[in-house]
């Protein structure tokens, strides 16, 4: 989902910086606000953010397939951190792996909507509907992970259609996602176990650390 | 004497090394290039329009030192952020 500058027309670019730019000012209020109520809140932020930065950018191969790809890491962040903070993560991830070759800067907003907001956001509603069904935990961010993964390719897919195939948007849509499936999905599978075992022994040895709250405070976590 | 964190954190490491090196060389002998998807899907949908190709606004680190060099560059100090905040996030519970 790292998209390049240059593919992207410049009016998308900034369409989806649009998008972005309110969900990272909501998650950095969250941020100083329960940075305050919760002092593990801060190097929680840090690690959350070094994990999301270096999962997301290490190809792991898919020799069924060929080719390499990488899981994400923020549904795991959403359900730790928050949802909104865990975009500003996001976003700071994407913005240092450009020094990598992965992505671009007029690409950051694309890149941060996909992997940042539709992966998070999109793991994150799953998580609290099993939750809300009572769902094990580990079951719940699991699958969490899983739909998120896959859920970010989908919105790059879209992403890419939108900008480069205005007239037949549908069916490039179709065209991308299944170029980006065949070897996203084992790694969705690898994300929905990291992300299990990961939130379940923070919740075992640490329950308030568990601070993923979507609005609310952290203290009464 | 190696603690439990440590101990942990290095068979974690080497189980993780050997998948990634087991999947690169089937891939391999398999005669694949191991590309990433995300630039395979790129230059795909940049072929179907005019005049589009990816470029890059910024020097990239792995253009200068090479991938597995960079890339092993960014998970040594993210390793150590993660390693570091965790063992002081846990250590309560561990040393209780």
């Amino acid at each position: 989902m790292h998209i390049s500058d240059g593919i992207l027309t410049p009016e998308w670019c900034l369409a989806w910086f649009a998008i972005a730019i309110p969900f990272i000012a909501i998650g950095v209020w969250q941020m100083k606000r329960n940075t305050k109520e919760n002092a593990s809140y801060l190097p929680m932020l840090a690690m959350m953010g070094a994990a999301v930065f270096i999962i997301s950018v290490w190809h792991i191969p898919v020799p069924v397939t060929g080719s390499c790809s990488h899981p994400i890491g923020t549904p795991m962040s959403a359900i730790i951190v928050g949802p909104f903070p865990t975009v500003v993560l996001s976003t700071i991830a994407l913005f240092f792996q450009t020094f990598f070759g992965h992505g671009g800067l007029t690409t950051l907003g694309a890149n941060t909507v996909s992997m940042g907001i539709t992966g998070t956001f999109g793991g994150y509603l799953i998580y609290v509907l099993l939750r809300k069904i009572n769902s094990p935990l580990w079951v719940a961010a699991g699958m969490a992970g899983f739909v998120g993964d896959i859920l970010c390719y989908l919105a790059a897919a879209l992403e890419l259609a939108l900008s480069l195939n205005p007239g037949s948007v549908l069916s490039h849509w179709a065209i991308y996602s299944l170029g980006y499936m065949p070897t996203q999905l084992p790694l969705a599978v690898a994300e929905f176990v990291f992300s299990a075992g990961i939130v379940q022994y923070i919740a075992d040895r640490r329950p308030d650390l568990m601070l993923g709250k979507l609005w609310g405070e952290v203290t009464d976590a | 004497m190696l603690d439990r964190f440590t101990k942990t954190a290095l068979v974690l490491m080497v189980v993780l090394t050997a998948i990634f090196i087991t999947g690169a060389y089937l891939g391999y002998i398999g005669g694949h290039e191991m590309e990433g998807t995300d630039a395979i899907v790129e230059e795909h949908a940049a072929s179907t329009a005019v005049n589009v190709e990816a470029t890059s606004s910024v020097p990239a680190i792995t253009d200068l030192v090479g991938e597995p060099l960079g890339f092993t560059i960014a998970g040594i100090v993210a390793g150590f952020i993660v390693g570091y905040l965790w063992t002081g996030l846990f250590r309560r519970e561990e040393n209780a």
